[in-house]
């Protein structure tokens, strides 16, 4: 039998650091705490812990001694989890031990894995090798060297028992001190507070209504409680409050001159037009207050989504964060109306670049590490989930060594109606409903995710901000949830995530105006926490649900049937209070509005100059063959299939147009397209754009670049112009200006920027904007080596479909099929991905220039309705959208979907040079393809919309293309093919 | 009469809405139901005609894909599932619900004329890539397999969604005694050749066989073909528009269902129902 796990490991040290090692051999450990005596174990082995067919076990005997190790290795690795890190296959083994001993309910399983090596080459560190292979942050490593192992001295772990925790009473906090002991305060408690948000909460307890309340009720009167304080922290943070898009801006534009004062960036520019646009459709459901945002999709059902970041945890822990961001966000649908179904999932990363060999600052992963964790726990959290993963992007740049970006969305389905008669999307709390929390346990993880994410990453980051996430506790608590909302049980709901209880309960007491919570109810993974942290702690996969009482019986049934644990911890009241109990006594007594609205506006300032870039200036003549099989293998373009592929793209039964199209299954796809009504083709697409780089010049047009990309791509598949929806995600540098940031003027006047293009962009799109975050702090370090992201719009769109019979996909599909550019080429190649790579390899002397602008969007949207419209009704079989590398790059990855040549000319499709016309990345461009019968009907429906024939899709194995009489480039697809395929498949191969 | 599948459902099964789709495609009435409402005993699994362990990660596949869901039938479900079988009613178990069955020892299962007597003599293992892959490929059904399901399918494209979809038994007798049997229903095959009728029992190259498995081996029946179980998911090609060459003009229609766009994988569930229609005795 091969080992697989081993040959895992043996490719992965050749392919990540040249290391060839001639065999690793791997066994599976489980450290039992249990009654159950070892004799009766033993009989059980191959019944759970070892496959009878394929693996050998004993129990209280090391494998490594046996007859199973036919010789000695010459070195061993142990890596086990640290205490209290989340342990999912000790969970499931503990579950699989009880099925056979249901008698001993204390039963506890840990689980490790050891390496064992033979052929190790010459002066291998085994502790350099145990680092590779462990994150010691959650996990721990032992090692037996080739002298242990000759001895037969294995290495041993222990069971991982936690350290006590020390229960400490609620105490007052004195806030009647100088104001540098108040900032201490908040820097040494983690609180993330500002000394005028510090003042507000010593105001607070200043007031003398206050005090007397509080005297009433037992509490500190004049000093808020530590569960006061880490509660508001919570509430009033970065993550929490969006306090940055909701400052008062005083920006200055040094090029035009303005002066001007901004009162929230989302009220202004994010929600107002939303706003306008409600009044004028009747499909937006439920916009901006909810976990995501929700549109009616038909008669009977609607749709919503919403995406999230989580990057500071994935900077850490590359597979405990983003595991934890994937089935995060999925908590979010659940969590939205009165629960919706996740049916699909996005993920979109930004990391430095894979094969990156300069410095690394301390405690960062090497990228190519980053990579393979964030992978591998979005992996892990979707398709354990169920949930299709069905479309995404990866981009690169070193920036993103600092911090990367992880990016997870996920759309939802639910009926509009429930069976009682209530609208679906709607809460319909009232004072008197119990609330339940209802999934995981609450323990010392995850305590300060929330005010962490709110500070820039420093080596002295703690890891109890990182936590695993656990799938199938969550698909139990799904399933159950939605038995739930169908059988009318549940008034109210919504997620734990950043600021856990304290959030959760908080956010939904507004809704009766006031809550009692007890803390001493609320299940425990381990004793001893304080109520503070009970309060605040972010453990996962928890929901908190409110449940009329007349319900109670029916729904704690449900949860015993899918073995969920689902607990009393609070009541809805209407006293206008957070009212918090530890038992009897109160620890916690804040008015809601004051927990609410209390925090005070920032106040920030802002200026505008355009970053000098100097210009792009291609040399006078180029290989264009050469530069184009060099923009395959840039990772910013080359393909993604080795990573995407190891997505589930269709669970569920629905995925109409995959991330991978053509012949052979390689070709990219635009957008996700899905039919989720089984038996019915009505589709809902979903596509995003991205395109960070272009803030080098102008966040503005990063912004406009990423909103046209995601419309563009859906245009592609037959998108329904007239209904769809947008999500912005910003990811930023820290923009306020301090000692630690100093450019802090400049980045807020990017982000005010890229607001105003959005709405701009979002108003002439007629593209309301649902749902959103940001995330404004990633950077990493402080001094002169710090490191700031470039500002990030992610844009997600989803909208409708209304036949996924009728669509397109970017491969050509038969020789003679004629090929149409739709759009125009302009000069426009500044912070191109051509400009970079030829600056990067000196054959250039920088990324300036003019960087692709939306002019027009009005006209541009027009355009698009007339496209999508050609897809839907059958003349057009292939589109696929121009974005980094051009149209050379667009052309080249539609021959190699189709394994097809073509043959075009450039000349006439655009005001250019040819540089701009062949590599520019000009927005509002689709390369279609049409066969040749349906070529009238095709020009005649695009007529009055940029329309230029480009040539034909023929018999060839050749890429042709010409400017003119001039050949720019010849290449045989195969080439293109080897090229775009190579460079991201980091997996060391399948032998 | 229109026979009642139990689409089972729970602790990480996630194809199950899909599954119950299918039957109620082509003319079953179909419901999901939780393990534990079986184990309870809250349900009687002998009201069901058909029963379908769907694809998903049950405990997240620790401790070897299959292995817990796997325990918990096998343990109390052992009388219901034994009588289920003895009375002839199909049951299929797709992907992790084929791991399932495997483990039980549901297949391949004893000699024929034998009661289930849950021992488990196959197992499904890590792909030898080492890798969870979500990709197309093309299957080819033995004509002579006594499998119910499969009754008049030649060859199919399908997607494989797995990490563990390698099937190995022990010795190579136990692989030829199962395709003597014609047990082995479904293998792996490169579309580019014609074999005639005849089975490949070289492994083939990745990905064409995507994890592995012992002589190409994609799903298997018990002795009676009423138990069957594969990696592959035919449910996730109910539709034509689901297959990935759907756009290109060679996409032609096919089947009674779904105006024209019936797509490959709806036949297995079509037999199951008519045999159980064709044998009600009423």
């Amino acid at each position: 039998m091969r080992d697989v796990r081993g040959d895992v490991v043996r490719r992965q040290l050749n392919a990540d650091h040249g290391i060839e090692v001639e065999r690793v051999r791997t066994i599976c450990g489980y450290l039992i705490d249990a009654e159950t005596p070892a004799e009766a174990i033993a009989l059980r082995v191959a019944d759970v812990f070892a496959d009878p067919i394929i693996e050998h076990g004993a129990t209280n005997e090391l494998l490594l001694s046996s007859a199973h190790f036919e010789s000695v290795p010459e070195g061993v690795v142990s890596v086990g989890f640290k205490p209290g890190v989340t342990d999912n296959p000790g969970k499931a083994a503990t579950d699989g031990f009880l099925t056979l001993f249901p008698d001993d309910q204390n039963a506890r399983i840990s689980t490790y894995i050891t390496y064992a090596f033979y052929g190790l080459p010459e002066g291998c560190d085994l502790h350099w090798l145990a680092n590779t292979l462990h994150n010691g942050l959650i996990e721990r490593a032992v090692v037996g060297s080739a002298q242990d192992c000759t001895a037969r001295a294995w290495p041993q772990l222990d069971y991982p028992t936690p350290p006590e925790q020390v229960f400490i009473e609620p105490q007052a906090v004195d806030l009647e001190v100088a104001d540098e002991e108040l900032e201490s305060i908040s820097t040494q408690g983690l609180l993330a507070l500002n000394l005028a948000e510090m003042h507000a909460i010593q105001a607070h307890y200043r007031d003398a209504t206050t005090r007397a309340v509080r005297e009433a009720v037992g509490i500190s009167p004049d000093a808020p409680t530590d569960v006061e304080l880490e509660c508001l922290a919570q509430t009033w943070s970065e993550h929490c409050k969006h306090k940055i898009f909701a400052s008062k801006i005083h920006h200055i534009d040094e090029e035009t001159g303005e002066d001007s004062v901004i009162d929230s960036l989302f009220k202004t520019h994010i929600m107002k037009p939303t706003h306008d646009m409600q009044t004028e459709v009747d499909w937006l459901l439920s916009v901006f207050h909810d976990n995501s945002g929700v549109i009616a999709w038909d008669d009977e059902w609607s749709v919503c989504m919403k995406a999230e970041t989580h990057n500071s945890p994935s900077a850490l822990d590359p597979y405990g964060g983003a595991m934890t961001g994937i089935v995060g966000v999925n908590r979010d649908i659940l969590g939205t109306g009165l629960g919706a179904r996740p049916i699909a999932n996005t993920d979109v990363f930004c990391f430095g670049p894979p094969d990156w060999e300069g410095d690394l600052p301390d405690n960062l992963f090497h990228p190519s590490r980053v990579l393979r964790g964030v992978h591998a726990g979005v992996r892990v959290g979707g398709n354990e989930s169920g949930i299709p993963t069905v479309n995404g992007a990866i981009v690169f740049d070193d920036r993103y060594i600092g911090k990367p970006l992880v990016y997870c969305g996920t759309v939802g389905i639910m009926p509009r109606t429930l069976a009682d008669g209530r609208p679906s999307h709607v809460k319909t709390p009232v004072a008197g409903d119990i609330v339940y929390m209802v999934g995981g346990r609450v323990g010392y993880d995850g305590i300060h995710g929330a005010t962490f994410s709110s500070l820039e990453l420093t080596e002295e980051s703690p890891s109890s901000a990182v936590q695993i996430g656990d799938p199938i506790t969550q698909k139990k608590m799904v399933d159950m949830v939605l038995e739930a909302r169908d059988a009318g049980l549940i008034s109210c709901i919504t997620d734990n995530g950043a600021g856990g209880l304290s959030s959760s309960i908080g956010e939904m007491a507004e809704y009766t105006n006031g809550c009692e919570i007890d803390l001493a109810s609320v299940p425990l993974k381990q004793a001893g926490l304080s109520p503070w942290e009970i309060l605040v702690s972010e453990s996962q996969e928890r929901m908190t649900i409110a449940v009329r009482p007349e319900d109670q019986p029916a729904f704690e049934h449900l949860a015993r049937l899918h073995e969920v644990e689902a607990t009393p911890v609070a009541t809805f009241t209407s006293t206008g209070v957070f009212h918090v109990r530890y038992n009897e006594t109160t620890v916690a007594y804040l008015p809601i509005e004051f927990l609410h609205d209390g925090v005070p506006q920032l106040e920030l300032e802002s200026a505008w100059a355009p970053p000098q870039h100097p210009s792009f200036s291609p040399p006078s003549d180029a290989n264009h063959n050469q530069l184009l099989l060099e923009m395959l293998q840039r990772p910013n373009i080359a393909s993604k299939e080795t990573w995407v592929r190891q997505y589930d793209h269709e669970v569920i039964a629905q995925t109409a147009v995959k991330p991978f199209v053509g012949v052979e299954r390689d070709g990219p796809g635009d957008a996700g397209l899905i039919a989720p009504i089984h038996g019915n083709p009505h589709g809902l697409v979903i596509s995003c754009g991205i395109a960070p780089r272009y803030a080098d010049i102008d966040a503005g047009a990063m912004a406009a670049a990423a909103i046209d990309e995601a419309v563009r791509n859906a245009v592609c598949v037959g998108l329904d112009v007239d209904k769809m929806a947008g999500l912005d995600n910003f990811c930023w540098p820290d923009p306020i200006e301090s000692s630690k940031t100093p450019d802090g003027r400049f980045k807020l006047a990017q982000l005010v920027r890229a607001n105003r293009e959005l709405e701009r962009v979002c108003r002439a799109y007629r593209l309301p904007c649902v749902s959103g975050k940001d995330s404004m702090k990633n950077d990493y370090g402080t001094g002169p080596d710090k490191i700031s992201i470039p500002p990030t719009l992610l844009f997600s769109l989803f909208g409708d479909h209304p036949d996924v019979r009728f669509t397109a996909t970017s491969d050509f599909k038969q020789a003679g099929d004629r090929i149409y550019l739709v759009g125009t080429s302009h000069n426009e190649l500044g912070a191109s991905e051509l400009a970079f790579m030829m600056t990067e390899a000196g054959a250039a002397n920088g990324i300036g220039g003019n960087v692709p602008r939306l002019e027009r969007p009005e006209a541009q949207l027009s355009t698009y309705r007339a496209l999508a419209s050609t897809i839907r009704e059958g003349l057009v079989r292939t589109a696929h959208d121009c974005s980094e590398g051009g149209l050379a790059v667009a052309l080249a990855e539609m021959c190699i979907g189709g394994r097809l040549g073509a043959e075009i000319d450039i000349d006439g499709t655009g005001p250019s040079d040819l540089w701009g016309r062949l590599w520019g990345e000009s927005l509002g461009r689709i390369v279609v393809a049409v066969a040749p019968a349906d070529e009238t009907a095709f020009c005649s429906a695009m007529k009055g919309h940029p329309l230029t024939v480009l040539g034909t899709v023929n018999g060839t194995d050749d890429l042709l293309v010409l400017d003119g009489d001039e050949e720019l480039l010849r290449s045989p697809v195969e080439a293109l093919v080897e090229a775009w395929k190579g460079t991201l498949d980091l997996t060391g191969g399948v032998v | 009469m229109t026979p009642h599948v139990a689409v089972l459902f729970g602790f990480g099964i996630n194809c199950d809405h899909e599954t119950k789709a299918v039957f109620e495609l082509v003319g079953a009435t179909a419901e999901r139901v939780h393990v534990n409402r079986f184990v309870t005993g809250d349900v009687s699994l002998d009201t069901y005609d058909i029963l379908a362990v769907p694809g998903g990660f049950s405990f997240g596949d620790h401790l070897g894909s299959g292995r817990l869901l796997g325990n918990r039938m096998r343990f109390a479900m052992r009388d219901a599932l034994r009588s289920f079988v003895d009375a002839g009613k199909p049951i299929i178990g797709i992907c992790n619900g084929f791991q399932v069955l495997v483990k039980t020892g549901l297949l391949p299962g004893p000699d024929a004329g034998e009661s289930p007597d849950f021992i488990q003599r196959a197992s499904l293992t890590l792909n030898d890539s080492g890798r969870y892959e979500d990709r197309w490929v093309t299957l080819e059904f033995d004509p002579e397999s006594p499998c119910i399901w499969t009754k008049g399918m030649t060859r199919m494209e399908c997607p494989v969604r797995h990490g563990e979809g390698k099937f190995v038994m022990p010795t190579a007798s136990d692989l030829d005694r199962l395709e003597a049997n014609h047990q082995v229903t479904v293998r792996y095959v490169d579309p580019s050749t014609n074999l005639g009728g005849r089975a490949n029992e070289t492994v083939l190259p990745y990905p064409t066989s995507p994890n592995g498995s012992m002589r190409n081996i994609a799903g298997i029946c018990d002795s009676t073909g009423l138990v069957f179980g594969l990696m592959p998911h035919p449910e996730a090609v109910y539709a034509r528009w689901l297959h990935p060459n759907h756009t290109h003009p060679s996409s032609q229609p096919s089947g009674e269902a779904l105006d024209g766009w019936e797509g490959e994988g709806l036949q297995i569930f079509r037999n199951a129902v008519d045999h159980v229609k064709a044998t009600h005795r009423g």
